[in-house]
């Protein structure tokens, strides 16, 4: 009962400070990055989420927020063909606080719209973003510097005790992840009888011609593969694994759309994709065997999309309480289901047929922010001129 | 010779002073400063929805963090990466040429220019023979495939990407009917050859449809007259008809060029990273939010295809004034009444060009259509369904089909209304003027020659986020923004088709008029545009065509509205791991553009001759 009257003064804010305690006090840039977590503190973040859990079931009644929540996202989460998240979340929030409308917008240029903004000095008027990753964020505090868009969030989220810890991608904690992708290889079963295991096996001459790759430079998928190779092979070696990439014919197209359709019509047997291509095949009803999932060194890429709470948003309840749901049970199941990605969470209800069919790579790896930041400009620099330069 | 014979009122611009009457009233008033006030319309609606905005985004490669600096532009311009060979010229490193020489002389604007020349020389090609056949054969359906010949031209490049990997893929069509005749397999995507093919796609009927303007404005009196002092045919063809339409074909050669210039999403669909062009690079950089290096780069593109467009008007200038009036040898017929082995042959030509025609363009249009209609296990509906389901049940923040069919149409009339006489009042205004009419003219053209990545950037920054004038922040979005862009975009096209034809008018037919007390407009709108009404025609398609196409702006202006148009609803349907809905989307936008291309071809054809 007493919890019910924190919730109606304060919304969100009530169950956040709770969850702030959890965290130990994180509002360190270090300890996010440092996955150890003490039985003790383990312990606590399930009695809150139990606690969260019966609110909101009860909360229907119960809340008090009310107002128009601005949501920012790129255009396929809320418009894609297939079935995008976002009208599913805008239906359930609403219903669950029926005094609340969350508007979407989503400008073509997607978060640098808001940068620019921002670098402009003109306001920005939404108050959540969905669908960041640790890229932006390094371009974001390259280019406005001191000047915050997003505000520290965790905080202030019930639910971010159940973020997987090697997905947490902002030591400011500003983004909070809430689905992921891992990188991984696509490839046909029926022409590739033995698949590459190890970035050497591309090598191969076994598999000249036989790989589409996304650009680095225009595309998020691309860019994933190219950090996977600095990743295994080491800042001094990946131009020259490109070198011998290339001389072995890999095929660099502008888009992931470009790319999978490529393969899907036969032009190369392999394709950089993501590693829940089955949930899709399955979905479609296609042929199991052409759509192969296969992890390079055992390991793929993580790509967690993250949201954050525009710094300037006069709704930081609303902002906090949506972003509180995204993580929730329910939602993260859908989230993961709709977009086909792994939801960032351990607790997330999915179909069996997705945990079928969702493969998970053994070692997932990913760089850090910090590792990033100062490195990726040159990185993919240098790989644009090696592969585009000499002519 | 043409002279005497059109100039038949000749002696009457003696009399002017004395001929002309005035009549009071504001009507007169306006008819005779309407030049002036297109001129001066044309000028701000310029200003505000392109130079304002593409300069505040060039300032960027001057003005980086507040401080001006040259820095920037010095690194990019002594980059062998960018200028290859001319860097080091450009450093003033002399001693360096060599060494550049050996890594990359071309560098990315060489290779780029490299590659537009390419598809430009394909595009002429390709594009002659078609507006031979359109100009100079009779046969039902020709004016309808006149008015389709446009059709590529407003393709989204997705659509296109997806048709030519469909039809010209190691599994497509293509090469299953190759196979049927013992050939191929022709491995043609990914490589320079399919971004010139593509590229060739887009702009041969740009070529097709300037030169079937000139062609049908040509006047065969005096060919005939070549002919009876004795000339054979090729040699009067040669020196009579050659050097009538040498301006249309170079005209669709230059647009060719800078389009293809500032070429982006075929060459990465197309052809791969590999084959990158300058305005990839643009791109990436604009992503990255590099605006200096991004802005010379820009400004360096516009240079080169301002260059360009100056030098062909150069050209152009030296050719106008022959003074002629329209008036095209009758046509012929695809079946000769008594064929001779001459024209047999020329029919032959004719089908093989046709072949070729299917191959390149109603094979991808036809794939892409194909895409359609066929899901994962085969015929299906389910992508059209999808469509009306949309339309009919979708939510109000996603993009219905019927309002961007609704929007590309309306927008494109409005935009043909204000390009039409924005484009002929330039073509006005810059006609047989000195150096300095051509730099205006010139300036004029810019519209085509800033990368769209740029225009669009500019657009978001000027207009939509707004200035802030008096604590009130004034923005410029929604429709009529749409429109103004569109028609900024279009009306280059029309004073392309126009002006030529224009300078060929025989100015004393004009001044008789304006010595028969017609004003300016009078003389422009009775004497000299229904001379020149296949170039009007022309133009009028062009700027329907951009309207219709355009994409760059068009999807930052229409940004948090439902002023979204088609490609942009094309755009928005591509699914991840489906491009059905996007395909059938693409597929509605070919067949309401194609009526609306008949539609108007009709209604602008009724002035034609």
């Amino acid at each position: 009962m007493k919890r019910r009257t924190v919730l109606k003064r304060g919304g969100a804010v009530g169950i956040v400070g709770l969850a702030g305690c959890i965290g130990g006090g994180s509002g360190g840039q270090e300890t996010t990055t440092d996955g150890t977590t003490t039985p003790a503190e383990t312990t606590t973040e399930e009695t809150a989420t139990e606690t969260t859990e019966e609110t909101e079931t009860t909360e229907t009644t119960e809340q008090s927020l009310s107002g128009t929540l601005k949501v920012a996202t790129y255009s396929s989460f809320v418009d894609a063909p297939s079935s995008s998240p976002g009208p599913w979340l805008k239906k359930e929030f609403e219903k669950r606080h029926p005094d609340v409308t969350v508007k979407y917008e989503t400008p073509d240029n997607e978060v640098n719209y808001y940068i620019q903004q921002a670098a402009q000095g003109v306001d920005v008027d939404a108050d959540v973003y969905v669908g960041l990753n640790v890229e932006h964020l390094i371009r974001i505090d390259e280019k406005l510097g001191q000047q915050a868009l997003f505000a520290p969030m965790a905080d202030q989220l019930s639910n971010y005790g159940h973020v997987k810890e090697g997905l947490k991608f902002d030591p400011q904690q500003r983004a909070i992840p809430y689905d992921t992708g891992y990188i991984s290889l696509v490839y046909d079963g029926t022409e590739v009888e033995q698949p590459p295991t190890t970035f050497d096996d591309l090598l191969k001459s076994r598999y000249e011609g036989d790989l589409i790759v996304q650009n680095a430079k225009t595309s998020a998928t691309g860019r994933a593969f190219l950090l996977w190779t600095i990743n295994t092979l080491g800042e001094d070696q990946y131009l020259d694994y490109w070198t011998k990439l290339e001389e072995n014919g890999v095929k660099l197209l502008g888009t992931w759309d470009e790319a999978y359709t490529a393969w899907e019509n036969g032009e190369a047997p392999m394709v950089v994709s993501y590693s829940t291509d089955q949930v899709y095949a399955n979905r479609y009803d296609q042929n199991m065997e052409k759509h192969q999932v296969g992890f390079l060194n055992e390991q793929g890429y993580a790509n967690p999309e993250g949201m954050a709470k525009f710094a300037d948003t006069d709704t930081p309840e609303l902002a906090a309480a949506f972003m509180d749901f995204m993580l929730g049970q329910q939602a993260q199941g859908e989230i993961a289901v709709r977009n086909v990605q792994f939801p960032a969470t351990d607790w997330a209800d999915l179909p069996a047929e997705f945990e079928k069919y969702a493969k998970e790579p053994e070692n997932p790896v990913t760089f850090t922010y910090d590792e990033l930041q100062g490195n990726l400009d040159g990185w993919v620099d240098s790989w644009a001129r090696q592969i585009a330069g000499g002519r | 010779m043409t002279r005497e014979e059109a100039g038949a009122e000749d002696g009457s611009a003696s009399v002017r002073p004395s001929a002309r009457r005035e009549r009071a009233g504001p009507t007169r008033w306006l008819e005779r400063h309407a030049i002036g006030l297109l001129g001066a319309a044309t000028v701000v609606v310029l200003a505000v929805v392109f130079y304002y905005p593409v300069l505040t985004v060039f300032a960027d490669a001057v003005r980086v963090g507040g401080e001006w600096t040259g820095e920037v532009v010095g690194e990019v311009l002594t980059d062998p990466f960018y200028f290859g060979l001319l860097a080091p010229i450009f450093g003033g490193e002399f001693g360096a040429v060599g060494e550049v020489a050996a890594e990359s002389p071309l560098g990315l604007f060489g290779f780029t220019a490299y590659q537009a020349l390419l598809s430009t020389v394909a595009s002429v090609a390709l594009g002659l023979p078609g507006a031979y056949v359109l100009s100079r054969y009779e046969f039902p359906g020709r004016r309808t495939l006149r008015s389709l010949t446009i059709l590529p031209f407003v393709m989204p490049s997705i659509m296109v990407a997806i048709g030519f990997v469909a039809f010209f893929g190691t599994n497509g069509p293509l090469n299953d009917l190759l196979a049927l005749v013992g050939l191929g397999p022709v491995n043609l995507l990914f490589t320079l050859e399919a971004i010139v093919v593509a590229h060739a796609f887009y702009n041969a009927p740009l070529v097709a449809r300037v030169t079937t303007a000139a062609w049908e404005s040509v006047d065969a009196r005096m060919v005939e007259t070549a002919r009876s002092l004795g000339a054979n045919p090729w040699y009067a063809f040669r020196t009579v008809l050659a050097p009538q339409l040498l301006p249309a074909v170079l005209t669709g050669a230059l647009l060719t060029f800078v389009f293809t210039f500032m070429s982006f999403p075929i060459v990465l669909a197309l052809g791969g990273f590999q084959l990158a062009t300058v305005e990839v690079w643009v791109y990436s950089l604009v992503q990255e939010l590099e605006y200096a290096e991004a802005a010379t780069l820009a400004v360096a593109e516009t240079v080169v295809s301002l260059a360009l467009t100056y030098a062909y008007l150069r050209y152009e200038a030296r050719q106008s004034g022959g003074g002629r009036a329209a008036n095209p040898p009758p046509r012929k017929r695809l079946v000769p009444d008594s064929p001779s082995p001459l024209d047999a042959l020329e029919r032959l030509g004719v089908a093989a060009y046709a072949v070729v025609v299917a191959v390149v363009f109603v094979g991808p249009i036809a794939s892409m259509v194909a895409e359609s209609v066929t899901g994962p296990s085969g015929f299906t509906l389910q992508y059209y369904e999808f469509l009306v389901r949309r339309q009919v049940e979708g939510a109000s923040f996603q993009t219905k089909p019927g309002v961007a069919v609704r929007n590309s149409v309306l927008f494109g009339v409005a935009t043909l209304l204000v390009a039409l006489p924005m484009g002929v009042t330039v073509s006005v205004l810059t006609a047989r003027g000195g150096r300095k009419t051509r730099l205006a003219d010139a300036a004029a053209m810019a519209p085509l020659a800033v990368s769209g990545v740029v225009v669009g950037l500019g657009m978001l920054r000027g207009l939509v986020f707004g200035v802030e004038v008096w604590g009130h922040r004034l923005q410029v979005t929604g429709p009529v923004a749409i429109v103004a862009a569109h028609g900024v975009a279009a009306y280059p096209f029309v004073v392309r088709n126009v002006a030529p034809l224009l300078g060929g008018v025989d100015r004393s037919v004009v001044e008789s008029a304006r010595a028969l007390g017609a004003t300016r407009v009078r003389a422009l709108l009775d004497v000299e545009l229904p001379l020149v009404a296949s170039g009007v025609a022309a133009g009028a398609a062009f700027a329907f065509a951009i309207s219709i196409g355009e994409f760059d702006s068009t999807v930052i202006l229409a940004t948090g509205s439902s002023s979204y148009t088609m490609p942009v609803a094309v755009e928005r349907y591509i699914g991840n791991r489906t491009l059905g809905p996007a395909t059938a989307m693409g597929t509605v936008l070919l067949f309401v553009t194609s009526l609306s291309f008949v539609v108007v071809d009709r209604l602008g054809g009724r002035w034609e001759v």
